[in-house]
């Protein structure tokens, strides 16, 4: 048992922000969304939209790991930001050396265009457009992706939701 | 890489029908397990695939997608998977991607298995 939990309010007064890195590897997703799922518990998320917190993140750190990153040594990056009314994560990867920003690859608009339930692939951005109140895909100075995604602990919160793809870094 | 086990799976045959239990989340990591397993089964010409999710309380498009994949390859076979005990956060998974409209789910494995 930890000795010291810090106030709530001592949490949510200020904008705070845990960064982890990790290997490019599937095995570390679930630790990533177990962290997740229990900062958005203490956050006051009621226990639906946690659940969309937790299949958000898993998919866009499925898709760091699965196209923007060459193997196991590459490493995903990423920055949850939260204060009293706004929980953002930031998943950012460093491309392949194959393929630089998936995103310029047109990957997006394909999986946009090409989606149906009887597809097998290509289902992770379309739920993450779904689930979060806010999405932007954003190429990086590394030559990879950042997805950014940002959830209202209360929705009259929400400034404007909306979904962005910026494709110049 | 360091070789973590994977989710629980475990396979249970009655004929030509295999009920496969799930224990666990099935994320990408899962997935990749699950897909290896349906596919050994399809290679033994087992086609009627009961999966029960009874004992899962995540699950991500990659694992819905592996299970959708399967059903395609045991259809030519006049096989089917169907899914069971699936709880109302993994429903609407299936529901958001659309898979509930390929997918036969069914409240219970009695259920499932019966629809063969």
């Amino acid at each position: 048992m930890p000795l010291f939990y810090p106030p709530k309010w001592c949490l949510m007064k200020i904008q705070e922000h845990v960064e982890i890195k990790f290997p490019s590897d599937m095995i570390y997703v679930g630790p990533i969304r177990a962290f997740i799922v229990r900062l958005a518990q203490r956050l006051g998320f009621q226990p639906l939209r946690i659940e969309d917190i937790e299949l958000a993140a898993d998919e866009v750190c499925n898709n760091a790991i699965e196209h923007g990153s060459g193997d196991h040594r590459a490493c995903i990056s990423i920055l949850v930001s939260f204060n009293r009314t706004r929980f953002e994560i930031l998943v950012r990867d460093s491309g392949t050396n194959n393929q630089k920003h998936w995103l310029r690859s047109g990957r997006l608009r394909d999986v946009r265009c090409s989606m149906s339930p009887e597809s097998e692939r290509g289902h992770g951005i379309y739920l993450v457009e779904t689930l979060a109140d806010e999405v932007e895909f954003k190429l990086n100075e590394l030559g990879g992706t950042d997805v950014r995604m940002a959830f209202y602990l209360d929705t009259l919160s929400c400034p404007s939701s909306g979904i962005t793809d910026t494709i110049h870094a | 890489m360091i070789p973590i086990p994977a989710e629980n799976i475990a396979i249970r045959t009655q004929g030509d029908m295999s009920i496969i239990d799930v224990n666990g989340d099935l994320d990408g990591y899962a997935a990749s397990d699950l897909r290896k397993e349906l596919e050994t089964l399809v290679g033994q010409k087992q086609y009627q695939l009961v999966v029960n999710l009874a004992k899962v309380n995540h699950i991500n498009s990659t694992a819905v997608g592996a299970l959708v994949a399967i059903a395609k390859q045991v259809r030519q076979h006049k096989g089917d998977v169907k899914i069971c005990n699936l709880a109302d956060s993994l429903k609407r998974t299936f529901d958001l991607i659309g898979a509930s409209k390929v997918l036969e789910i069914y409240a219970s494995e009695k259920e499932a298995v019966g629809a063969f």
